[in-house]
């Protein structure tokens, strides 16, 4: 068994992937729905990108209040005297530093890019609000398209950030940046959907829409999800039972089974299926939120336990 | 670049004296810490942000029913392909003009994406100064053409400093000679610089199989995922795509 140290990555860090990902998800399905009529669907653009924006806004400060040194945030971005070797295909841009092979790196990238993305779209959304007649759709559509890719990115990459580890759980599992992704998309398309019937605004078959789009979601992370247990599974990879053990059927098991899987996953993708009845289908977005967060956070507790 | 340099752990002649560790502790400053009880001699059971150097103590039954006693002592081992390095956001980690890998502790802000990504355990994160640690190589040292302070203190040449090339040539020599006084699982860990990590700068001569010593068998880069993870992530988001389109297309006089 190799012999590692502690992560140390706190709550705060599980906190952040979740919104990370949920911004990202609320902000592509907001997106589509604006390119494929954004009249028709103004509801889930408006609140797609609110939320997208709202829920990006805490993002940089829970990372930044994570740093062993705050004031040197800006050291993920800038180096004003870079080392001539400090990683495969490093791109040195004046003082700026791009590192493809550190998710890290991208990830505080996609963040600053997103963030400015999600502002201006709430703001072509807010604009439009504020003065009926105004038509910034044409500007929605680029920003739009463009911080869709961010918003993927900033879905996914925790998970690929996870994956570029030698933590056994982690890195066997391929899968952590598709699930993240798929997550991101299922919480995301939740909260609109939550806001939208708490704001008694699911007229026009906007919930109808968005159970359409969280059906497959869902499945999608189940199918990402119990292919990333068999992807570590099947890897033969130093410490990987015992990894495995920990969340399936040791002290993290109950979070998992009962928490990720059943209430946060199997129950609201059955509500979703079985009823259309606001009431229940608001308690099925709010289980989902759930157990978006709790697959997220058991995977990340149980990988980082020292093995020994 | 100046030619690289390394450092040569022959475990069958560590005597568990600690030597070392006191060294790099009075070169580097290294505060004292609280012992910790391990069951073994070994103090303490991981790296910590101040001790570089890590006499490990190892009790494994032999062949013949009796105690074998193993020990090594542990350091990190500045990899060709190093995982913290690739991994460090920030570019504090960085390698030097003789191959070994630093962190600039000017830069570091203390993210701990280093500790996860090394896959020997090695760096520490330091909770004075909120930054992340690890052994240097003496980089002072190395810079006035010294080695490192544990390779200097070691009193039965077990850690040896030398350049690369020459000192793997030595290593080599020795194990075959362990093999032919009948050590049967002599074996060098990093020396060979196609092997894993494309070599380590500080290499082993190990009496047995590599997890014996808490070492993985075949350590890889972390960031060799980044590509395929980030493909099969490419895949999800394509259907999340696709998925959102069916379910908001036009369709034409349903509402």
């Amino acid at each position: 068994m190799p012999l590692l140290q502690r992560a140390d990555w706190p709550l705060l860090i599980d906190l952040y992937f979740f919104l990370a990902g949920l911004a990202g998800g609320a902000f592509v399905i907001a997106t589509i729905a604006h390119l494929l009529g954004g009249e028709r669907n103004r509801s889930v653009v408006r609140v797609g990108y609110y939320l997208a924006l709202l829920a990006v806004i805490p993002c940089p400060i829970l990372l930044i209040v994570d740093l062993g040194v705050p004031s040197r945030f800006l050291h993920m971005l800038v180096s004003f005297k870079p080392d001539p070797a400090i990683g495969a295909a490093t791109i040195n841009i004046g003082p700026f530093h791009i590192k493809p092979f550190s998710p890290m790196n991208m990830g505080a990238w996609a963040l600053l890019g997103f963030s400015a993305l999600a502002f201006l779209a709430a703001l072509s959304v807010f604009l439009e609000d504020a003065k009926r007649g105004r038509n910034l759709s044409a500007l929605r559509t680029t920003v739009g398209v463009i911080g869709g890719f961010f918003g993927f990115f900033l879905a996914a990459y925790p998970g690929v950030l996870l994956g570029a580890t030698a933590r056994p759980l982690f890195q066997n599992g391929s899968f952590l940046g598709a699930l993240f992704l798929a997550v991101g998309a299922s919480t995301g398309a939740a909260a609109i959907a939550l806001i939208l019937s708490l704001l008694g605004q699911e007229a026009g078959g906007t919930v109808g829409r968005l159970r359409q789009i969280i059906i497959p979601v869902l499945l999608l992370q189940a199918a990402t999800l119990a292919l990333f247990l068999l992807r570590v599974g099947m890897s033969g990879g130093e410490g990987t039972p015992q990894s495995l053990a920990l969340l399936l059927s040791g002290p993290y098991s109950l979070i998992f089974w009962v928490g990720a899987v059943a209430v946060g996953l199997i129950v609201p993708f059955v509500l979703q299926i079985v009823t259309r009845q606001p009431g229940l289908l608001a308690i099925s977005a709010v289980l989902i939120l759930v157990g978006g967060f709790l697959v997220k956070y058991v995977i990340i507790a149980a990988g980082q336990v020292v093995l020994s | 670049m100046a030619r690289t340099v390394a450092m040569f752990t022959d475990v069958s002649l560590c005597i568990g004296c600690r030597a070392c560790q006191v060294a790099c502790k009075q070169w580097n400053q290294l505060e004292a810490e609280e012992p910790e009880w391990t069951g073994t001699y070994q103090n303490h059971a991981h790296f910590t942000d101040k001790s570089y150097r890590l006499v490990r103590f190892f009790e494994e039954k032999d062949d013949k029913g009796g105690l074998q006693w193993n020990l090594m002592s542990d350091v990190c081992k500045h990899c060709a392909q190093a995982g913290c390095l690739e991994a460090c956001p920030t570019g504090a980690i960085y390698r030097t003009q003789y191959g070994t890998v630093n962190i600039n502790q000017d830069i570091c802000n203390g993210c701990r994406y280093c500790v996860s990504a090394c896959p020997f355990g090695v760096v520490a994160f330091n909770h004075d100064t909120g930054r992340a640690s690890k052994c240097t190589f003496c980089n002072d040292r190395l810079h006035n053409g010294l080695g490192p302070a544990c390779a200097k203190a070691c009193p039965t040449e077990s850690i040896q400093f030398g350049f690369r090339d020459e000192l793997a040539a030595k290593a080599r020599k020795r194990a075959e000679e362990l093999k032919k006084m009948g050590y049967k699982n002599a074996q060098l860990y990093g020396e060979d610089q196609n092997g894993p990590l494309g070599g380590l700068n500080a290499f082993f001569l190990l009496l047995d199989k590599p997890s014996v010593y808490g070492l993985p068998e075949k350590p890889r880069l972390p960031q060799n995922n980044v590509l395929v993870d980030s493909l099969l992530s490419i895949g999800s988001a394509l259907l999340v795509g696709i998925g959102a389109m069916v379910a908001f297309r036009e369709r034409g006089g349903k509402e």
